[in-house]
């Protein structure tokens, strides 16, 4: 049979009859253009236009309704807001406990009138030991000094004839040492002749190790809820745009569109809500970290040596961005499938 | 191309939509199924473009039992299928380009040829100069001939079209019908669903007679019939 197609072009009348479907046909129609490797790269085309389609079609359906569209990705930021905030705060901690960390220094008390020829020798000791970064000494004049500077302690320093302080060694640990390697220097030291004691404090860095642990554990559980609202919020956003399409899904559907192609623009419109729902909470992370800057630097300067406030870090924000994306993307395809499953069987 | 053997179609309900048909539809046939309200004519073309199952018999549409098609093959035969509908069913937020675009689309053409396709198409129906409106801005004819555009425009053998003429007045109507009689002249099948009995005779093409569900009547109309 000869026939003319809707172009008015030629053809056998066969290449366009429904045959099985699937497969079968598919690989029948291949073997008879003779082109087989060919045909995956049809099937790659026809794939990259499905997605180029979905991906154009989603931004155009969300810039049409574009308040809507932004009021969901504000709700969506404002979701992922906190738990970005809590990590970067987190992050600030785990900074200013190593800043403590570092300040906290092991005080070696050396035997009080010990010859300077002795207390040289133990400073060196000290210096060369493993573990050490940097021995400062105290003389007893030091400490006297500082004695009469504490308010309520001046009358007590004049009224001593002879100064009764020892020399103190201030050791300042390798940055990489736990607290078994603190507790071992520290003894190590102990030993060392000349030595009458040694202190330092771990409790306090213990107790601020069990509050950022406890702090870990609530930011991931806060992760967690925030993350299950933004899908909730994405999911019952994009079941509403399922709804308000459902003629033209039926359309498209009956024209053959595969569930597939029916999700891929709810996919893509998912992940558009989520990664401008992750840029906006890191626009606004950073800008209230700006602001809280000042205040929180001058507060811990009280307590730490050294502490530079963190902002939102590119690893952090790439999180935020995936995050988001992801999110997105799993809302709406439980709202799509959800749709697709209960509009069945056709 | 169209093959029903003993085929029946009920409901839940009990309702029985269509009772034991049995005929063949020829490749490139153009043929009209007729009936009163009710009479399952639509139930027919619904079972062809599998949105429902027969309840019993079967159907081999260009050598495929339809019954072997399971859920996930059902896109794909679509495809390879034209649908009118009385309705027209065409996307209001869209051009018409983008309308008749829409099963390419879906097939995932490349975008080069969509745009030649489209223009073949409705140069067809005589609707090229519309390219760039939107539904809303046609008249009724001129949506239902955006809406056979889009059925040929991915080249099917097959086309399904049910009261076509269903929202036009007469003049509009045998148009339509004229228009489909010239794609049928290119060798493709058309099966069209109409209760129009008077424009039906005017097109001297065979026709089914449904009643209740039941074929009561196939025949190819004479002059002066």
């Amino acid at each position: 049979m000869t026939t003319r197609d809707a172009d008015g072009n030629r053809g056998t009348g066969q290449e366009a009859e429904p045959g099985p479907p699937g497969r079968p046909l598919a690989a029948a129609r291949q073997r008879k253009a003779g082109a087989t490797p060919f045909a995956v790269g049809f099937s790659m085309t026809a794939w990259r236009e499905q997605h180029l389609y979905g991906l154009f079609s989603s931004l155009g359906y969300l810039w049409r309704r574009r308040r809507s569209t932004l009021l969901t990705v504000c709700v969506m930021a404002l979701a992922l807001l906190l738990p970005l905030l809590l990590q970067v705060v987190l992050r600030n901690l785990e900074d200013f406990g190593d800043g403590l960390r570092d300040a906290r220094e092991i005080s070696v008390f050396l035997q009080p009138r010990l010859a300077l020829a002795e207390v040289e020798a133990a400073n060196s000791t000290i210096s060369q030991a493993a573990g050490v970064v940097e021995v400062r000494m105290r003389t007893p004049a030091d400490g006297l000094d500082e004695l009469r500077a504490l308010e309520g302690f001046e009358g007590a320093a004049a009224l001593l004839d002879d100064n009764p302080l020892p020399h103190v060694l201030l050791v300042a640990p390798a940055a990489g040492l736990d607290d078994g390697g603190m507790r071992a220097l520290a003894a190590q030291l102990g030993k060392l002749p000349g030595v009458d004691f040694v202190q330092f404090e771990l409790a306090w860095r213990d107790r601020l190790g069990r509050v950022l642990a406890f702090a870990r554990r609530m930011a991931l559980i806060a992760g967690v809820l925030f993350a299950l609202a933004a899908l909730l919020v994405v999911g019952n956003t994009i079941r509403l745009d399922v709804a308000a399409r459902s003629r033209e899904i039926s359309v498209v559907q009956l024209l053959g569109g595969t569930d597939g192609f029916v999700r891929r623009p709810f996919l893509y419109a998912g992940v558009w809500y989520g990664l401008g729902a992750g840029l906006l909470a890191v626009i606004v992370a950073s800008v209230l970290i700006g602001f809280a800057r000042e205040p929180t630097l001058a507060l811990a300067a009280d307590y730490a040596r050294q502490f530079e406030l963190r902002g939102v870090s590119a690893t952090l924000a790439v999180a935020a961005l995936a995050g988001g994306a992801m999110l997105g993307w799993l809302g709406a395809w439980a709202a799509c499938t959800s749709w697709l499953a209960r509009g069945r069987p056709r | 191309m169209i093959r029903f053997e003993h085929v029946a179609k009920s409901y839940a309900s009990g309702q029985a939509a269509l009772r034991d048909l049995t005929f063949s539809i020829a490749p490139g046939e153009m043929l009209f199924v007729t009936g009163h309200s009710g009479a399952g004519k639509s139930t027919l073309l619904r079972l062809i473009a599998l949105e429902e199952r027969a309840t019993r018999g079967s159907i081999t549409l260009g050598g495929t039992p339809l019954d072997k098609v399971r859920k996930r093959g059902v896109p794909a035969l679509r495809r390879r299928l034209g649908m009118v509908f009385q309705d027209h069913r065409l996307l209001l937020d869209r051009t018409v380009f983008d309308n008749v675009a829409l099963p390419l689309v879906i097939a995932g053409t490349p975008r080069a040829e969509i745009d030649g396709r489209v223009r073949a198409a409705l140069d067809r129906v005589g609707l090229l100069e519309r390219v760039r409106s939107q539904p809303l801005a046609l008249s009724g004819g001129e949506q239902q001939r955006v809406g056979i555009a889009r059925a040929i425009v991915a080249k099917p053998a097959l086309i399904l079209a049910d009261e076509p003429t269903g929202n036009l007045d007469p003049q509009l109507s045998v148009e339509i019908f004229n228009l489909f009689g010239a794609l049928s002249q290119t060798g493709t099948t058309i099966l069209i669903a109409s209760h129009d009995l008077h424009l039906i005779q005017r097109m001297r093409r065979r026709v089914l007679v449904l009643d209740h569900g039941a074929l009561i009547d196939d025949y190819r109309p004479e002059p002066g019939r």
